[in-house]
């Protein structure tokens, strides 16, 4: 591509402010950014297709049309590429019968071809298309029904309908993880954006010209990429779908539950999207500061396993006759565990006493950030641990295992991230494993108590960059008996704590930094904890 | 001991023992009144009424007898429910209570004459047996001092209920019996007056040698025919269990055979009116124009008259079954050949029955002349004519009975209920005046009329 | 608005009661005598063997539409669970082996016994899948599972049952079929 492309400037809270006149009335806007983004911070939504926020601006839909009035009079111009200036006279929809419809001729333009697959497309209920046209208010078709819809995209993909109408290019098995309509695709070019720009590898690429144009792979190539799945995020059509959501429910009937992906320590935000009391899908929560719009497949396709091979509950005297007696105790406490697991660990060890000792995360390499949604640190709240003063780590643990009677493993799978080096702890005899999953340290374990896995427990955590993030419980339990691991931390230290609220007030006992905040009142994008810099 | 029992002989005794069985007649009219009522209430409501209950027997398949085998299974049901009690009632008293009326209504007809008194040469004698069980002179006074009694039943079930809608039914049903009992006994009493006799055979000869009470006491029949259903306590005068206000009155609480009982108590009470009803007013057994003598005397006739009744009647119940086929078999009901096979038994026993009847009446128009003996200048038949006469007359009895069951329900499911204080406004302001004008004039005219004492 | 209906007064022959008593035994006497002579003529039939009319667009059990291929028409859209008041449709999409249909229901089930026969479901249906003129109206089963009915018994009528119905003779065995299957032409995979 010879095009440049800029990144748009998103307006910040540092932003300039710039009068502009808009719809004949002025508004102060912020002024290093463009026009979409200046007039969406004054509620003013416009409608677009392939501009997106965290892609470079492309321009090609001219969904976003905007009059502006200039040196030689009143033109038409794309509010996405167009930068705010001090003075700018705007007019929208509201006031020009011109822009209001030019952008239902776009519309109508848009989806000439666009197959009327509503209701079995899986975009349907949040696409783009669907909602600009509903604006645009065109709800007649123009199209003379003995032409009908054709297909001009890829020849090899054509075939007539039982109607006997040109279509073509559906379930196109474009990657491992995604299949492409090709019929559906408006040719925003937002994916072949993100793979470039974003992902960093370049294997989307538009064919063709014109209205012949299609989405495809370098030949002999498939989309194949960590980040592959966001493309169904960005893609405003139905054009991109995942295989592992496709055709499983109607999004309009899922409930979203926002939290926190707990797999990673820059704590990706994502929403969990529920239905019948399972997660169908995983989908990214925008945070400008941690993970914009992006989320790893790793991230995304790891609710498949919340609910497999899970713990029943168990015995909480036999936990706590195991805990009792002589001997030095070695609590491990797993990378997934929440500030509020770590309070109660905390009260639980000072209860304990000298005999305990706290490692945090397991055995699972720390690789590098990925710069997107990935830090790399497996163990995703290892600094809000040390706001507990937990800061051994598991090999330390390894070393000085001949100290210990007894192990205690809270959602740490040990053995499953490297049995070899597991192999060192096998010398404590007594085996306990507190943990949602039924895994390989579970199976060593001699007791064994399960928990509610972090995607349906409330609390904190704080990322690599020291900001404060809360999760959300999805009601996705399946079973109604299983309490928190904090819960059942208190409930051994002898305290009755159920409610995530209560057990961030606790904690706040221990590290005065979270003692400032509320539980309620943390915003869903973090709390940046005070004395430490984003980095 | 011996004595006594070679006072008669022993066709006497057997006669007067087998009599006994008279007594369940009124309960017996239960098998008749449920089905006459229950599919009644349907044709009047343009409905047909419970048909499905059926017994299955080979070959014909499912018989369904028009919905009499609806008796038996609300009997059997009834009977095999579970008999409980609620928590806190007299125990003793809401056991005995249903009893009452039930027994009632085998007691109360022990006056009542279903044929004239059986007179018939046995061998060298004359026999003489009285038609009812009890033969005494004051039989209407005995009747309707027992029938009173079933109140009591009603009383002492509202009261060991031990709740409030049973207390407030019996104490309605109470007033509303004694209320109308008064109107009863005074509006029969012109009948009594003309007949000269409390005893019911009396008044029913004397109606066979004159005329039918209802010609003569037509107001007295009227009077009576209000008081005798309001006296059994059935709509419209069934305030007692007015199911709006009570629920369902005194028998609110029980349930299986006890509700049974009151149920088959009130339906032999209805029986038992009717009787008395078609005694006193419609000649009892006597056959329209004929004393008991003519009967005796032309039997084969009759007896060829009555099987010819029977043969028409079967032909009539055939050509309504033929015409109910035709249509029922243009239509598109899926049960075609139950029905039919169902019906195939009727009209085989419907086709079986009328050229026996004809037969019969031929027979016995032509062959049955019985022989009389002269005894005390009347002639005297022998015990097949007299046991034939009384079975006539029985059924002529009964035909009237039936036709006043039927003015029961006709009345039940055509008049709405009355309100408590119109009740006792009509029994004790209108019915009991016009009751004792009734007997008044009645009196003063048999006086002037007949010249009695 | 208030309207006085005035009661006409009762003259002294219906004050009386007892004449109209007998006016009113009149008219169930007439009624009874019809009933007892002229059983056939009575109104009511015996329902479940005579089974009543039906018009066609009484809001019945459903069915499945099929396409001339003898598959069911659903290309399970949820349309009609999304419309449902009382949630009584479960479907489970899945991909259609005809590569020129998208999606098809691999579980379709309507539990009757929670249905409330609204229609609304028809109405939603995009591809007239969906409809509810079988003229069923009897739904007894002896346990409650049996009133949840799936795609096998919703594909399941005769469109000899439906000779005036051009969309029901495409079906296989209607007398449409055969064209119908002519245009629909071979399936591509």
């Amino acid at each position: 591509m010879s095009n440049h492309y800029n990144m748009p400037h998103l307006p910040t809270a540092k932003s300039p402010r710039v009068t502009i006149e808009v719809d004949g009335q002025n508004v102060e806007v912020p002024g290093d950014t463009n026009l979409l983004e200046a007039l969406k911070a004054v509620g003013i939504e416009t409608p677009h297709v392939c501009y997106h926020p965290y892609l470079p601006v492309s321009g090609n839909c001219r969904q976003c049309l905007v009059e502006t009035e200039g040196p030689r009079g009143k033109a038409l111009i794309i509010s996405c590429f167009t930068p705010v200036k001090e003075g700018m006279k705007i007019s929208t929809p509201r006031s020009s019968e011109r822009v209001k419809n030019a952008r239902a001729a776009v519309s109508e333009f848009m989806l000439l071809n666009h197959p009327l697959d509503c209701p079995i497309c899986d975009k349907a209920g949040e696409c783009t298309l669907q909602e600009n046209y509903v604006e645009a208010g065109k709800d007649t078709s123009r199209l003379f029904p003995e032409v009908g819809k054709n297909y001009h995209g890829n020849p090899d993909h054509q075939f007539y309908d039982t109607k006997g109408q040109l279509r073509g290019g559906k379930r196109v098995d474009i990657g491992p993880r995604i299949f492409l309509d090709e019929e559906r695709c408006v040719q925003c070019d937002r994916c072949v954006r993100f793979m470039r720009d974003v992902a960093g590898d370049e294997q989307l690429q538009l064919a063709l010209r014109a209205d012949k144009t299609y989405i495809t792979t370098f030949p002999g190539r498939k989309l194949d990429h960590e980040y592959d799945l966001c493309v169904t995020d960005v893609c405003p059509t139905g054009a991109m779908t995942a295989k592992y959501f496709r055709f499983q429910q109607r999004v309009w009937m899922l409930s979203r539950t926002a939290t926190i992906s707990m797999d990673d320590s820059l704590g990706a935000n994502i929403w969990l999207d529920h239905n019948n009391g399972y997660i169908w899908r995983v989908m990214p929560r925008c945070n400008p500061e941690v993970n914009r719009t992006w989320i790893s497949n790793t991230s995304r396709l790891a609710f498949q396993q919340f609910t497999k091979d899970r713990l029943p509950v168990g015995n909480l005297d036999a936990l706590k006759k195991a805990l009792e007696g002589e001997g030095k105790i070695a609590f491990v406490l797993g990378g997934s565990a929440t500030n509020e697991d770590a309070a109660a660990l905390k009260t639980l060890v000072n209860k304990l006493g000298n005999r305990a000792e706290v490692f945090v995360g397991t055995f699972a390499p720390v690789g590098t950030p990925d710069g997107l949604s990935k830090s790399g640190d497996p163990v995703a709240n290892r600094a809000g641990f040390a706001l507990f003063g937990f800061t051994q780590t598991a090999e330390d643990l390894a070393k000085r295992a001949s100290e210990f009677k007894t192990l205690v493993s809270l959602s740490a799978d040990l053995w499953g991230s490297d049995a070899s080096k597991a192999k060192a702890l096998e010398v404590i005899s007594d085996r306990i494993s507190i943990s949602a999953k039924n895994d390989e340290t579970a199976k060593k374990s001699s007791t064994v108590y399960g928990v509610n896995h972090w995607s349906e427990v409330s609390g904190t955590m704080v990322n690599v960059n020291s900001i404060l993030q809360k999760l959300n419980a999805a009601p996705t339990s399946p079973d109604a008996e299983l309490a928190p691991l904090f819960s059942v931390l208190f409930a051994l230290a002898g305290e009755d704590v159920t409610s995530a609220a209560i057990a961030f007030k606790k904690a706040g006992e221990f590290a005065p930094k979270l003692a400032k905040l509320s539980f309620d009142a943390i915003h869903s994008t973090g709390e940046l904890l005070d004395g430490d810099a984003a980095v | 001991m011996m004595e006594f029992i070679e006072s008669k002989t022993w066709i006497e005794w057997l006669l007067t023992i087998a009599k006994l069985a008279l007594a369940f007649i009124p309960v017996l009219f239960i098998l008749l009144l449920i089905p006459m009522e229950r599919r009644g209430a349907g044709f009047i409501q343009d409905r047909q009424g419970p048909n499905r209950s059926y017994i299955k027997i080979p070959f014909f398949g499912k018989i369904r007898a028009f919905g009499w085998i609806q008796n038996c299974c609300d009997g059997l049901k009834l009977f095999f429910k579970e008999l409980y009690e609620p928590k806190n009632v007299h125990k003793v008293l809401f056991s005995l209570a249903p009893a009452i009326p039930f027994g009632l209504t085998l007691l109360t007809p022990c006056v009542l004459p279903y044929f004239a008194s059986l007179n018939f040469t046995f061998g060298d004698t004359v026999v003489h047996i009285p038609a009812a069980n009890v033969d005494t002179d004051i039989g209407i006074l005995l009747m309707f001092g027992l029938s009173s009694l079933s109140v009591f039943g009603t009383v002492l079930s509202g009261w060991a209920s031990k709740s409030k809608f049973p207390l407030l039914g019996a104490l309605r049903a109470t007033a509303t019996s004694i209320s109308y009992e008064v109107c009863l006994g005074l509006s029969m009493m012109g009948m009594v007056l003309l007949a000269g006799t409390f005893n019911v055979e009396g008044i029913v000869s004397w109606q066979e040698n004159h005329v039918w009470g209802i010609f003569v006491q037509p107001v007295a029949f009227f009077c009576f025919l209000l008081s005798a259903i309001a006296e059994t306590g059935r709509p419209p005068f069934d305030v007692s269990e007015g199911d709006p206000e009570l629920v369902a009155g005194y028998h609110l609480e029980y349930g299986a055979m006890q509700f049974g009982m009151f149920y088959m108590g009130e339906y032999g009470h209805v029986g038992i009116n009717s009787i008395l009803m078609a005694t006193l007013f419609l000649g009892g057994y006597s056959i329209p124009f004929m004393t008991t003598a003519d009967v005796q005397a032309n039997f084969g006739g009759v007896l060829a008259a009555l099987f010819g009744i029977c043969a028409f009647l079967a032909l009539a119940f055939l050509h309504m079954v033929y015409r109910w086929l035709r249509e029922f078999n243009k239509g598109k009901a899926s049960n075609k050949d139950e029905i039919n096979k169902e019906y195939l038994l009727y009209k085989i026993i419907a086709w079986v029955a009328v050229p026996v009847f004809i037969a019969l009446a031929i027979a016995s128009g032509l062959f049955l002349h019985p022989e009389a003996t002269m005894v005390n200048g009347a002639p005297v038949y022998g015990i097949g004519t007299a046991l034939g006469t009384a079975a006539v007359q029985f059924l002529v009895l009964m035909v009237k009975t039936v036709f006043f069951c039927w003015v029961w329900i006709w009345v039940r499911w055509t008049l709405p209920r009355f309100r408590y204080d119109q009740i006792m406004h009509l029994g004790w302001k209108i019915l009991l005046n016009i009751a004792l004008l009734n007997l008044v004039v009645t009196a003063v005219i048999a006086k002037l009329v007949m010249g009695g004492n | 608005m208030v309207r006085v209906v005035k009661h006409k007064e009762m003259n002294l022959i219906e004050r009386l009661y007892i004449f109209e008593a007998f006016r009113g035994l009149y008219t169930t006497i007439k009624h009874f005598l019809r009933g007892f002579f002229r059983y056939e003529t009575l109104p009511t039939t015996g329902y479940p063997e005579v089974k009543p009319y039906i018009p066609r667009d009484y809001r019945a059990k459903h069915r499945m539409m099929v396409r001339p291929d003898g598959s069911p028409r659903c290309v399970a859209c949820f349309m009609c669970a999304s419309a449902c008041p009382a949630h009584c449709i479960f479907i489970e999409a899945a991909q259609s082996a005809d590569g020129r249909i998208e999606k098809k229901a691999s579980r379709f089930e309507i539990d009757h016994s929670v249905c409330i026969f609204c229609g609304l479901c028809v109405e939603a249906c995009p591809v007239d899948a969906l409809r509810m003129d079988t003229c069923e109206t009897s739904f007894v089963h002896p346990k409650r599972k049996d009133f949840i009915v799936n795609l096998t018994d919703l594909t399941s009528w005769n469109p000899k049952d439906y000779p005036d119905d051009p969309q029901s003779q495409v079906a296989p065995g209607g007398t449409q079929n055969k064209q119908a299957l002519e245009v629909w032409g071979e399936v591509k995979c």
